[in-house]
């Protein structure tokens, strides 16, 4: 079954009097479970792409099915509910909360999603032990290591039991033992059926996937390789 | 899927929290304004009160003076009543309630060794009613006493002091310009704090009253003056309303009695607290409006901080979007923020004008009186402010680009 599925994917900039087509058309499919890696240049269009299967943005045109649902053109607030309730979102440099402890940046999804209190604390101390941080609940995120943050962040990704995880250049800001770590997370949770998928330009983290779909100007070059 | 108030006030106040310094510094300008307007309101409420209060001391709102107009360019021309006049006044005015006319001298009464100087009063029985002033001891002067220009005595409570001490003085015989007079009561004791009273003077802004005695007016009139002038006249209407009415009524008959020369002035205690309420009115306008610039310009200050805040969190911002946060509940999260820096603002100047009323008071040597609508309503202002330039803030807040804000450095 496809989790995720594009259909001719377009996406535009109009800066000024110039179009930037940043996407021209991309047809690919990812399923459930699978752990993918997007792969590309800087410029090849990998971020614009993570940010509309991330339903941060909206494709200028053409079909983006998530979990069977065409969102494409869902508007601003469903898309903050599908953001919500079926993605999870690892970013490079974290983006944790800087004021809120550990505990309280995990709970944040769960917030939005309306849950109690009590609820909420349960179910983030139970992710949080997961990835190896349950003594670190009442930490600040400055007062942590970066691998250590990331996990936070990842915590944070999966509280929600997104149907797909996001990751953005995840290991990009760590040292190498850090982040084979976290790649370690990622192989966990993939075999416990979530679908990864994750944007790098680095080769030797794409090739932890089971497939890479490498971008290039807008364009997938192999998106069936794996 | 959505925030709800109670969550956004916990996340607000933690907000709040993190950034004290900030907060207490952006809440500097409703801290200040929101204690004016307090101490400002109390103040007037003080004044009012006080007012009020003397008003009451001086017969109430019913009460209808009729003196001698001094301010007449005819000097010699008569500014007094006679008697006549003044029960045909009573006679034609049946709807009011107490005839008060008075005729005053100065005289030495006496009692054994004890002498003292002060103002003799002679009244009518009605005097009870239109001072709302009663006998604690005995009775006061009644129809009989007038009928009869009887020689008895009521006592005011200082004099009865410094003549009997502490011995009953019911039943007693004092003398007045080498005649006898039997106390018959002893009235009760009036007191009204002076708040301007320096050291030494009494603080009792009523006590000259305690210091009068009371005659029958016939008594005064006869066997004391030998005329029948009247210079001092009061009516009481049967409420404030009707007393306009009848203010104008024995305006007009006085006005006859005098061939249509304005020799005696004719007012009204209501039209009068009317007037001073008026000009109350016109100085809390006045006030109000410094007080409303004041927190306008607290107001913006807080809109250009929150703007700068939403600057410096546009980041924080993108995260929340990107995990679920709908655009309503960022603007729902600054919004209230907002709101809670300038509730807390109204709540502090609250606290801080009501502990420095005493002083400000004190100060000024004028009454400061709180209530608790007062307070009420500063602290609903305070909130209005946050809701009013929140709003701006929070749109824009709320109006941010999720990839946009997650790029911003």
């Amino acid at each position: 079954m496809d989790i995720i599925k594009t259909i001719s994917l377009t996406k535009d900039y109009n800066m000024g009097k110039v179009t930037v087509n940043a996407l021209k058309g991309l047809d690919f499919s990812i399923k459930k479970g699978e752990f993918v890696a997007i792969m590309g240049p800087s410029g090849s269009g990998k971020s614009t792409l993570m940010h509309i299967l991330g339903c941060l943005d909206t494709p200028t045109n053409g079909e983006y099915h998530l979990d069977d649902t065409q969102v494409s053109k869902f508007k601003k607030r469903e898309l903050a509910a599908i953001r919500n309730d079926k993605i999870g979102f690892i970013f490079q440099t974290f983006n944790l909360l800087p004021h809120l402890n550990v505990l309280k940046n995990v709970e944040l999804p769960l917030m939005y999603a309306g849950l109690s209190a009590r609820k909420r604390k349960k179910i983030a101390l139970e992710v949080l032990d997961s990835v190896g941080l349950g003594d670190r609940t009442k930490h600040k995120p400055g007062e942590l290591s970066g691998g250590q943050r990331q996990r936070v962040a990842i915590a944070r990704a999966i509280v929600n039991n997104p149907a797909i995880i996001l990751a953005d250049e995840p290991t990009g800001n760590l040292d190498s033992q850090s982040g084979g770590d976290i790649l370690e997370i990622f192989n966990t949770l993939h075999s416990q059926g979530h679908t990864v998928v994750m944007v790098t330009h680095d080769r030797l983290v794409a090739e932890k996937a089971d497939r890479i779909i490498t971008i290039k100007d807008g364009l997938i070059e192999n998106g069936t390789l794996t | 899927m959505a925030l709800s108030l109670s969550q956004s006030i916990v996340v607000g106040l933690a907000d709040f929290w993190s950034r004290k310094v900030r907060s207490l510094i952006t809440i500097f300008g409703i801290i200040l304004g929101i204690m004016s307007i307090i101490v400002v309101l109390a103040l007037v409420n003080g004044v009012k009160e006080m007012s009020m209060e003397w008003m009451m001391q001086s017969g109430g709102l019913s009460k209808i003076n009729i003196r001698g107009n001094w301010e007449y360019e005819d000097r010699k021309a008569d500014k007094s009543l006679s008697l006549k006049q003044v029960n045909y006044i009573k006679d034609v005015c049946p709807e009011a309630v107490a005839f008060n006319p008075q005729s005053n001298i100065w005289a030495k009464l006496s009692y054994g060794s004890k002498k003292e100087q002060q103002l003799i009063v002679g009244a009518y029985p009605d005097y009870q009613i239109a001072e709302t002033w009663t006998t604690q001891q005995g009775r006061f002067i009644t129809d009989t006493d007038i009928r009869n220009k009887s020689n008895v005595i009521v006592l005011g409570t200082t004099i009865k002091k410094s003549l009997f001490g502490n011995e009953d003085a019911i039943g007693k015989l004092v003398g007045m310009n080498g005649k006898k007079y039997q106390v018959v009561g002893v009235m009760k004791y009036r007191y009204m704090k002076n708040r301007w009273a320096s050291e030494g003077q009494s603080d009792n802004a009523m006590e000259w009253k305690n210091k009068n005695s009371f005659i029958p007016l016939s008594t005064m009139l006869i066997k004391e003056k030998a005329d029948d002038r009247i210079w001092d006249f009061s009516v009481t209407a049967s409420s404030p309303e009707t007393s306009v009415e009848l203010k104008e009524k024995i305006s007009n008959i006085i006005l006859n009695f005098k061939r249509g020369k304005p020799l005696m002035r004719v007012t009204s205690n209501y039209e009068e607290s009317n007037q001073s309420d008026d000009n109350f009115k016109m100085m809390t306008m006045i006030f109000f409006l410094v007080a409303a610039i004041s927190l306008l310009v607290g107001g913006i200050v807080i809109m250009n901080i929150m703007l700068a805040t939403i600057q410096e969190r546009t980041r924080e911002i993108g995260v929340r979007l990107s995990v679920g946060a709908r655009r309503f509940d960022i603007f729902l999260q600054f919004l209230i923020q907002t709101v809670i820096i300038t509730t807390i603002g109204g709540i502090l100047g609250v606290v801080f004008g009501l502990s420095i009323l005493e002083l400000v008071g004190k100060f000024l040597q004028m009454k400061a009186v709180a209530s608790e609508q007062m307070v009420l309503t500063a602290i609903l202002v305070s909130v209005g402010i946050g809701l009013i330039f929140g709003i701006f803030p929070a749109v824009r807040a709320s109006n941010l680009d999720p990839v946009e804000a997650l790029r911003y450095e």
